[in-house]
């Protein structure tokens, strides 16, 4: 991945948000759609502008920025331990596998209450919450990679002198890093969607809490904002990682 | 030809003894892959290993190189057991294992390095091999960027790195095409020249077998036994274009490919 | 037979987890596990709840049914038409980061807070997974498949119900039982945030009530349904494409 494919991938990107204001504006200025339900494109980003520039909004930024790394962060160290132990080890493996069976169809979120009762209303709630949400898809692409890795590989490490201990860090997890890292990258899309959902039940700040909070005096151009604004940021952070993934991947064939 | 006699020197480099090996399949069936085998490798000696698939020949390379444990018998190296996999014993895999999250170079230097061997020196050493294998300028691609031939050129240079003192080859140029096959079956031969490891070769090519070896180990398939061993009496060096046209040579390829047709048995 | 008990001492472990953590935080909000068993049957006794949970499921069941309907046939055009698939892509690569239930507010603006909205945004949760799973599958789908069966004399339409949605079925029911997840969780989530009928409003009331124990009853009910569903949906997949090669589901769970 080069940098003319990168410049070219985010342009192409592009692309479809164009189409989408376009279409956008034109549902606003054919009168499909009254001023008070959708608003404008051109109110929209001007009202953005000017709450990007209002620090009550950026601490609002900051606090949902803090929560998704936080929860994210916690997910990757957690799910990576756990996927690699489980995946060397059949006595962890075996005590692993089925509580993952067990928690992982269930919807997280119905444990928000929960978190609230024993944690308290404030970042730690939602945090926690993103790390359950977070955690599954990285332990099992972590998993996966771990324990499809060529045995072949392993055995060439041995034979060259690597003790069984260091094969784990020196083979596998390198091995099985292009499946760590697609696993983040729905584990960080999955941190941004219940950050702010978890924020929009309850909260006392946050960007899901500016847009329940317009929700209620009913300014639709202020609930615009910050669901622009989490996709954006959403955006912003995959692209990040992507560009992480094809430099830590570089040697890997493409798949 | 005379079956050679299974003789038991003190100074083998490789003795496998009564060794076995029983596999559990997932119909829950055992499956009998080796059959009492017992073979003597001496010091220095280019053995090959012949046989239809599902003979069991890779197996036995992997329990010489201590990758997997027979189930019976003992496989032993200059007289101590066989436990697990070192760096006395290289292999070389059909499929080229090469890790790729590392350069061609990383990937030769992993062995030096693994031993404790300074990175400079290693580096050194490594690009004076991969001079040798014919990769030079090639250091810093990555293995995906290699056509076959160049990759187990890299994965013959990353073994040899750590300077085995026998050389495990299971069927390394199965995967090529015959232009390169014969291209790296003379390059081999020259860097085996050079300091004459022991080398145990899996081969399913009679051909093969017969170019490259001092002795031919044959084998049944399922349970995988030994058939015959062939000593091939041809002279070193050995170069293609003679060796294909001399009789010795032909007469061994047809004897032995005519074993194998009248055991009733797939050939190789 | 371990396979199968596994999971159940799972579940059973798991509870035991929680009793002793309740026994010792000994925190008023933070009931033990078989106060909250406790107080299941009363939950699902009360003719309020039950009326909630119905609602519950019929906005999902018709959301998941209504999504499956469109998605399936839009994901199968997409893979084998390049124009169809030029078409939606950019539309949908816009939406996927976008958190679905977050969108509940701007839909209940236009929307009204009946159950349309709530349909519409568990339509929209289930639509991008099965989309982009059916659009894989019938991508992946041999050409020489189709041309054989093009030699045969059957037209398009014919083909891509008899040879492509056959031969994708694996994938697309990979899609499924992910956008059931999502189904799920999509609905708990909007009932949480329009708080109005359902269960996620259950779980609301009684945590602003104070009955806690009702609030992890319905957290484990919740659980239950969600493990439930997932199972029956396990039993019906393996049984439709027996043919297949195993598939991993990457962020669900070991399959």
């Amino acid at each position: 991945m080069n940098a003319r494919t990168i410049i070219s991938d985010l342009l192409l990107g592009l692309i479809p948000i164009v189409l989408l204001v376009a279409v956008w504006q034109a549902l606003v200025s054919f009168g499909y759609a009254p001023v008070t339900l959708l608003p404008p494109p051109g109110h929209v980003f001007q009202r953005m502008v000017a709450l990007l520039l209002n620090t009550t909004y950026q601490r609002d930024i900051a606090a949902t920025l803090f929560r998704l790394f936080a929860g994210f962060a916690i997910a990757v160290i957690l799910g990576v331990s756990v996927g690699l132990a489980a995946a060397v080890n059949p006595t962890i493996n075996a005590a692993v596998r089925p509580i993952v069976r067990v928690l992982a169809p269930l919807p997280k979120v119905a444990l928000y209450p929960a978190l609230l009762l024993l944690v308290g209303f404030g970042h730690e709630s939602k945090i926690l919450l993103v790390t359950f949400d977070a955690l599954f898809p990285i332990l099992l692409s972590t998993y996966y990679g771990a324990s499809t890795v060529e045995q072949k590989l392993i055995w060439s490490a041995m034979a060259a002198g690597t003790p069984p201990r260091e094969v784990l860090f020196k083979v596998v997890l390198p091995a099985a890093a292009p499946s760590i890292l697609t696993g983040c990258r729905i584990g960080l899309v999955i941190s941004c969607i219940v950050v702010f959902l978890a924020e929009m039940i309850t909260s006392t700040d946050g960007l899901g809490h500016v847009l329940v909070t317009a929700a209620r005096t009913f300014q639709a151009v202020d609930m615009f904002v910050p669901l622009i604004t989490i996709s954006l940021l959403g955006l912003i952070l995959n692209g990040l990682l992507e560009l992480l993934r094809s430099y830590l991947l570089r040697g890997f064939p493409e798949v | 030809m005379q079956p050679a006699a299974v003789h038991k020197p003190a100074t083998a480099m490789i003795q496998i003894d009564h060794v076995s090996q029983m596999f559990q399949t997932s119909a829950r069936q055992d499956h009998l892959a080796l059959s009492d085998i017992s073979l003597s490798v001496a010091n220095g000696a280019f053995v090959s290993i012949l046989g239809p698939s599902g003979c069991g020949k890779s197996t036995l390379l992997y329990i010489v190189g201590g990758f997997v444990q027979p189930t019976k018998g003992i496989a032993r190296m200059k007289g101590e057991a066989i436990r697990g996999p070192g760096p006395d014993r290289g292999p070389v895999f059909q499929e080229f294992a090469l890790f790729p999250w590392k350069t061609v170079l990383g990937n030769v230097m992993y062995g030096p390095r693994q031993q404790g061997v300074k990175h400079a020196e290693a580096e050194a050493q490594s690009r004076a091999l991969l001079e040798m294998v014919g990769l030079k300028g090639f250091e810093n691609f990555y293995p995906k960027e290699l056509s076959g031939g160049m990759k187990q050129r890299v994965a013959l240079a990353r073994t040899l790195a750590y300077h085995p003192e026998v050389l495990l080859m299971d069927e390394p140029f199965g995967a090529l095409d015959a232009h390169t096959r014969t291209r790296l079956q003379n390059d081999l031969l020259n860097i085996w020249e050079r300091d004459r490891k022991t080398v145990l070769f899996v081969t399913h090519s009679v051909e093969e077998a017969v170019f490259l070896s001092d002795k031919v180990v044959m084998m049944t398939p399922s349970p995988g036994r030994i058939r015959q061993i062939v000593d091939i009496d041809l002279p070193r060096p050995r170069r293609r274009a003679e060796l294909l046209l001399d009789p010795r040579y032909q007469k061994y390829v047809v004897e032995i490919e005519r074993m194998f047709d009248d055991s009733g048995e797939l050939q190789p | 037979m371990m396979r199968r008990v596994a999971p159940c001492l799972a579940c059973i472990g798991l509870l035991l987890v929680w009793q002793l953590a309740s026994l010792a935080l000994n925190n008023d909000s933070f009931p033990t596990a078989l106060e909250a068993i406790r107080a299941i049957p009363a939950v699902l006794g009360d003719k309020d709840s039950l009326v909630n949970f119905g609602a519950s499921l019929r906005r999902m069941t018709i959301g998941f049914s209504v999504a499956l309907a469109v998605s399936i046939p839009l994901g199968l055009l997409m893979g084998r038409s390049r124009a169809v698939a030029s078409f939606f892509n950019p539309l949908l690569m816009v939406i996927y980061p976008v958190p679905k239930a977050a969108l509940m507010p701007i839909i209940m603006l236009w929307l009204g807070v009946g159950d349309l909205s709530k349909t519409l945004v568990i339509f929209l949760g289930v639509s991008l997974p099965v989309i982009y799973h059916s659009f894989e599958g019938a991508k992946a789908v041999e050409e020489k498949m189709l041309w054989s069966g093009a030699a045969m004399g059957l037209s398009a339409i014919q083909r891509l119900v008899r040879i492509v949605l056959p031969a994708a079925l694996p994938e697309i029911l990979t899609g499924c039982r992910t956008g059931l997840v999502l189904a799920l969780i999509t609905m708990i989530t909007s009932e949480m945030i329009a708080r109005q009928s359902g269960a996620g409003n259950i779980l609301f009331n009684a945590l602003d009530m104070g009955q806690y124990d009702t609030v992890f009853a319905m957290i484990i009910i919740v659980g239950a349904m969600g493990i439930g569903l997932d199972a029956l949906f396990e039993r019906l997949r393996a049984r439709l494409v027996r043919w297949a090669e195993p598939q991993f589901d990457i962020p669900l769970s070991f399959s």
